[in-house]
């Protein structure tokens, strides 16, 4: 909580346009100083945010220290990658930003990304960072993109001499599958005192510490509610899994779609899906991934009553997402009818399936609780109840295969 | 100038003369280039404690020995002299100057700007050299700012006492703190004259 005013000094060089950093070093960039600035306004209201960019033409001030998030947001649209980054400049400019902030009680912070080498001495730079110590200016380091080899001592010789009591901080971001911002939200450039930025940092990304992305103390009857529905999730598909192992027949696995679908509805899919694949190896019967994939194609398809072939041959005119659906089961299809063993067959199809799942999970007009799909579910189980041979199974693949 | 006390200190109880510390704002105090964040705060104390040198005082960064104190009065105060006790070794300031009623100045700003007063410092082992003030100047000061660009040759700059001698007013030169503005006028915060009580009214 503590009222400051900060410079965040952005990095807009040609070295930004490398792809090390997904999507693009700049994008990641741009998407860490949306965390920071809102982290900032949050932790107090009175904290004020402003923006420059050290690169292109020069140094220039988008956004003098503000605290209306938005016009800082909308600052950092539009900006262009070009020419070569002064950091010596940038830091200077923003120290005289900083200088004439309309509340003299704010502490002064200036947040530097450095993602490009750095083309000045060392020397340079203490010098730079002594003149901000003496006005007791505290500077936040980010070192990412570009590994030079001088420039992480340069780098730490500028933290040394500008700091004063650890209120300042270096970070040095190597390139990897994390993003940038979510790299940042653990280190003192966000967390600040410790406990600053952490709450905001759990609303502001899902990769937290907590269960659901959601912080139980901002909000939580949501979290409650997410757990509960989770815990009810897994409750039933524990009881469905169970009675699918002592049947023979697969009564009990036209319920897991469906509870599979709703499954993803209530908590993120990611968390489902690998429910889901130990659902379907726990019962690991041939003959229900047939009905389940006609459930898929009718689901997908949102069509009331519908026969199987009808289902298979309207598959080809739906939307794109729907034909790599139809294809992925055409494939699963055609394995399951030449598959040397029963238990391969499975394999593949069990990996088609999670991929299904989770394909159906996102499809938008798949409504689990359309009474002519439940029509269709009890249709289903009836005709898989009067089946009892896989190769029975395989023989009605073929009239669908032709129909395609 | 300077003055000495030529009297002893039974006589006249000295102490009392430099009370104003009593009237800082000690946790509004700040200062810039000073090692030791918060230090500055333990510079003003009473006279009897002036040359306790053991105990924390203000120190300036390595290499630099320029200082500069931000200090809030409580009140609107009336200064009529200064007194400053510096460290050894070269490290007690040669120079000093004072800025009325400006908040957020800095090294920049102090080495720019034209000061009220300004004073060749010697060193005051003693404590009891006091600078004097352009009285006139220093009527009604709420803060003040002291540079001390430099010191007597040390690597830095030490002070152990900085001591105001005046007079305090009840009086407060602040700003106004909170102001509500009125979009509409509310009847309950009007109370007429009629609704108070009355009082003779002029029919014509």
């Amino acid at each position: 909580m503590v009222l400051e005013a900060t410079m965040i000094c952005i990095d807009n060089s040609e070295w930004m346009r490398n792809g090390d950093y997904s999507p693009s070093r700049f994008q990641a960039q741009a998407e860490a100083v949306n965390l920071i600035c809102g982290a900032k306004t949050q932790s107090n209201p009175e904290n004020t945010v402003g923006i420059l960019t050290m690169a292109g033409k020069g140094v220039r001030v988008l956004a003098t220290p503000t605290s209306d998030l938005g016009k800082i947001l909308a600052c950092m649209h539009g900006l262009e990658i070009g020419g070569e980054m002064n950091i010596t400049a940038g830091i200077q400019v923003a120290q005289l930003a900083l200088k004439h902030r309309q509340n003299k009680n704010q502490q002064q912070r200036i947040i530097v990304f450095v993602g490009s080498p750095i083309k000045y001495d060392k020397k340079v730079l203490e010098t730079i960072g002594k003149k901000l110590k003496k006005n007791s200016v505290s500077i936040d380091i980010v070192d990412f993109g570009e590994e030079d080899d001088g420039k992480p001592e340069k780098l730490e010789a500028l933290l040394a001499s500008v700091n004063n009591n650890d209120s300042s901080h270096i970070v040095h971001v190597p390139p990897g599958p994390n993003a940038l911002s979510d790299v940042l939200i653990s280190t003192p450039v966000f967390t600040d005192d410790g406990d600053g930025g952490r709450g905001f940092a759990a609303v502001g990304s899902s990769a937290s510490g907590f269960d659901f992305g959601v912080d139980p103390n901002l909000d939580p009857e949501l979290a409650l509610a997410l757990r509960v529905s989770m815990e009810e999730e897994r409750a039933r598909q524990e009881a469905a899994a169970k009675r699918a192992a002592e049947e023979a027949g697969g009564q009990d696995k036209g319920e897991e779609p469906s509870s599979n679908a709703e499954d993803a509805t209530m908590s993120d899919v990611n968390v489902s899906a690998p429910e889901e694949n130990k659902k379907i190896t726990d019962s690991a019967i041939d003959g229900d991934e047939n009905a389940l994939l006609k459930q898929a194609l009718t689901m997908s398809m949102n069509i009331s009553g519908s026969g199987r072939s009808g289902g298979d041959a309207e598959m080809l005119e739906a939307t794109g997402e729907d034909q790599e659906l139809a294809l992925a089961l055409q494939l699963s299809m055609q394995e399951s009818t030449g598959g040397p063993s029963s238990q391969s067959e499975e394999n593949k199809l069990l990996g088609d399936q999670a991929y299904m799942s989770s394909v159906l999970a996102s499809l938008p007009g798949v409504d689990t609780n359309d009474p002519a799909l439940k029509d269709l579910l009890a249709s289903l189980e009836n005709q898989s109840e009067n089946q009892s041979e896989s190769q029975q199974k395989k023989s009605e693949d073929e009239p669908p295969n032709e129909n395609k | 100038m300077a003055c000495l006390h030529d009297h002893s200190c039974e006589d006249h109880d000295c102490s009392s003369d430099w009370s104003l510390y009593k009237h800082i704002d000690l946790p509004k105090v700040s200062a810039l280039n000073e090692a030791v964040p918060g230090s500055v705060k333990s510079v003003f104390k009473a006279w009897e404690q002036r040359l306790n040198f053991s105990g924390e005082h203000l120190e300036s960064n390595e290499g630099d020995p320029e200082l500069l104190v931000f200090i809030p009065f409580t009140s609107d105060v009336k200064i009529k002299s200064i007194s400053i006790v510096g460290g050894a070794d070269g490290t007690s300031p040669s120079k000093m100057r004072a800025f009325i009623n400006r908040d957020g100045i800095d090294f920049s700003d102090a080495q720019g700007m034209q000061a009220v007063q300004e004073w060749e410092l010697v060193e005051n082992f003693q404590g009891v050299l006091e600078f004097q003030t352009r009285y006139s100047k220093f009527q009604s000061v709420a803060n003040i700012t002291l540079h001390f660009p430099d010191n007597f040759g040390g690597d830095t700059t030490q002070i152990h006492y900085i001591g105001f001698k005046g007079e305090a007013t009840k009086l407060k030169r602040d700003v106004v703190a909170t102001i509500v503005y009125e979009l509409m006028p509310n009847p309950s915060d009007h109370k007429t004259r009629a609704e108070g009580g009355g009082g003779l009214s002029h029919v014509e």
